[in-house]
Parts: structure tokens; sequence; C-alpha cells
């Protein structure tokens, strides 16, 4: 086949793929060294894909004006609190916010 | 000693030309009825993902293509026995020989766009700035300031996706008349605005370059990589799924093929077929 790859930014796009390989690995590598923050990554992108949901959908019932000032001052305190905690856990497992991507198939990614 | 397969074929008769797969191996044809399976036979279980090894993968396919209609199969799908891939085979035989009619003389053509995503968001930002947002959050507390930013993130983020989808319908409008099928990615990355893949017609081939030359030259801040052809990685759909009888019949098929090798019965199934389910054809 006479196949043509053509583009003026190689470098671009080899980098846009690379990001969009898996994070979480096929199969988990455990072993004593590291098995603490392999399941660490994997709990915290599981409360990460929840804390995402629960974003969203408080931003949609914003957006829809059916929040009292007392409702998003509380939900903000929550959401403020939970990205906070959530910040803390990533840096006690020396984790970056794109390790805790996951592909969620025909939703396309978490982040 | 393992079945390694490339790819399934329109024939069942033997592959005339040579052609050597991984290993060296030499690769032949597993016919069922009127199709078949190239595969050659390999002594390693697992094939380390080297770019040798890929490309000699992607090779062998597309030796195949100048003789057969192919349906290329994934990296590394191996069989222990032939009676093991006849089983999938016979299972799928009429989903095959419905992809095999359907990507007949048909190539897979890929298109990437990146988009710069900084800059959007900016403009976005600035024209929401100056009409101010549709909901207002006084900041007052922590809590409400939190609110506000995300509030604000989150509609310059929709935003962003509404013009992304408007901007893959002028890119997709270029191929979509030349084109049989597509697939489209939004937004994989925020910069990957596309990633697209396109069954074309092999005579049509031309006319779908061209159109990406139009594209090309066509004055925009979008990046482009146009790859192809291909083979069909991205078009192999399979409907049928398993039921519960067919569980039974496969299973039961299996164990007695285990038992023959004196092997302990097999007890848990494997819910999702994990054979060709496309590798991306994409550069």
């Amino acid at each position: 086949m006479n196949r043509i790859i053509e583009t003026d930014s190689q470098e671009a796009f080899v980098q846009e793929m690379e990001k969009i390989q898996d994070t979480l690995p096929s199969r988990i590598d455990a072993n004593p060294k590291n098995v603490e923050k392999g399941l660490a990554k994997l709990v915290l992108t599981l409360v990460e894909l929840i804390r995402k949901l629960l974003e969203k959908q408080a931003m949609r019932r914003i957006e829809g004006g059916s929040l009292s000032d007392e409702e998003v001052e509380r939900i903000g305190e929550t959401l403020l609190k939970l990205e906070n905690k959530m910040q803390e856990l990533k840096e006690i497992f020396a984790l970056k916010d794109e390790e805790l991507n996951l592909k969620l198939g025909p939703l396309g990614d978490l982040m | 000693m393992v079945i390694y397969t490339y790819g399934v074929i329109d024939s069942k008769d033997t592959i005339d030309e040579t052609i050597f797969g991984l290993e060296g191996a030499g690769v032949y044809n597993v016919s069922y009825r009127d199709i078949g399976v190239a595969v050659s036979e390999l002594g390693e279980k697992m094939q380390e993902i080297t770019d040798t090894n890929v490309l000699k993968h992607e090779e062998v396919i597309e030796t195949l293509m100048t003789k057969f209609t192919v349906l290329p199969i994934r990296f590394s799908t191996i069989f222990n026995t032939k009676e093991e891939l006849l089983l999938i085979v016979e299972f799928y035989y009429q989903d095959f020989k419905d992809n095999l009619d359907r990507l007949r003389n048909k190539v897979e053509f890929g298109i990437k766009v990146m988009w710069p995503a900084k800059i959007i968001k900016q403009r976005i930002a600035e024209v929401y700035n100056k009409r101010k947002f549709t909901v207002s959050i006084m900041a007052d507390s922590p809590g409400k300031t939190f609110v506000k930013e995300k509030f604000e993130k989150h509609i310059i983020e929709k935003e962003f996706e509404e013009e992304a989808v408007r901007c893959i319908a002028v890119v997709d409008d270029y191929f979509n008349k030349i084109a049989s099928e597509r697939k489209i990615k939004k937004l994989q990355t925020e910069n990957l605005l596309l990633n697209a893949a396109y069954l074309v017609g092999k005579d049509k081939q031309d006319d779908f370059k061209k159109a990406f030359e139009q594209l090309k030259s066509t004055p925009s801040d979008l990046k482009f990589l146009f790859s192809g052809p291909w083979p069909c990685y991205n078009f192999i759909t399979l409907t049928k799924k398993p039921s519960s009888a067919d569980y039974f019949n496969a299973e039961h098929m299996l164990n007695r093929l285990l038992a023959q090798q004196g092997l302990p019965e097999r007890v848990q199934h494997d819910h999702e077929p994990r054979y060709l389910t496309g590798m991306n054809g994409g550069f």
C-alpha cells in the first residue's frame, strides 16, 4: 500500500497521542515496594471520578437555578473540602493529576 | 506452541504466496467453511510490543490485503490450539461474513486535528467576561468563591465543547461525502480536537486525498495529520453476543478439548470476546 503520513507538526501529535494512552496499566504490577502506591492510585482514581461527578451535578443545578443561596454555600464548602483532601492524598502518594485519569469507554476520559 | 492470528480472510484456500510472520514463521490459512484465518505457529506465548513486532504484524496484514479482503486482528491475539480458534470462527462466522462483505474494496484513512486549546479558552473567557455570566454568585464566603470559580470554569468548558462540535462539523464536511463510514473521537485531549477514522472505497482514495489538501489550504489555526490507507481496523463490528446456550456449548467443547490434553476444566466464563476489537490504525 502506498501509505502517506502527512503532517507539519509531527512532534505535537506524538505528544498528544502519548497522553491518551491508558494511565492505568492492564495488569497491576504488585510487589512489596509499589503495592501501596498502586492501590492508592486505583482508589484515588475512583474517588476522583465520584468527586468530578458531584461537581458536575452541582454545576448543572446552579446553571438551572434550582439552588438557594444557602445550598450554594453548603455545596461550595463541601466541594472545597473534598478537593483539598484529594490534594493532600495525592501529595502523600506522590501522584499527579494526569495519573488519575480513567478511560470510560464511550463516555470518554474522566479528565 | 501457540496459534498467532493476523486476520480473517475471505478465502478457504491455501495462501499461495510465502509470507513470513512473527519469529520468521510461515503464515498459513486455517479455514472454516468459505472463510479463513491467517495464522502462524509461534513458540512464544506473549509477543513483546516492539516496533519490529508490531510492524511485522502490520506487514503481514498488508500483504494479505493485496489478495484478500482482510479483517485485521489486534496485535498479539493468540490461541492455544487450532480447535480453540475454530470455535471462535464458528461462533462469529456470520459476523465475519457480514464484515468481509461490508469492507470489501475499502480502506481506512486517519485524520487527526489539533487546535490551540488554551487560546480558544481564552477567547471564550474574554467574550464571557464582557457579557457577564448568566448566573451570578456572590463571592462572600470561601465556599461561594470556590463555587463561583468552578462555575465560570464549567461554563467556559461547556462553550469549549460546543465550539469543538462546530469545528469538527466543518472538518468532517470535507470528508463525509466521500467516505462510506466514519468513527469520530472528539477532544481525546484538550488539544486533540479530532481523531477520526474514515472508511473509503479504494476507487475514492484520490478524492479523499484531494479533500484533505483542500482542507489544509484553508487558513486556520488548526494542525492536521493525515494517514492512510490502512487496513480497516476501526470498522469491524461484531453484533453476535454469546448467549448462555452458546456459552454452554462453547464451554462444553472447550472443556472436552482441555480434558483431551489432560488439563483441568475451565470454570470461569469470559463474558466479553477479547478478539477483533480493532487496534488503532492511526499514526
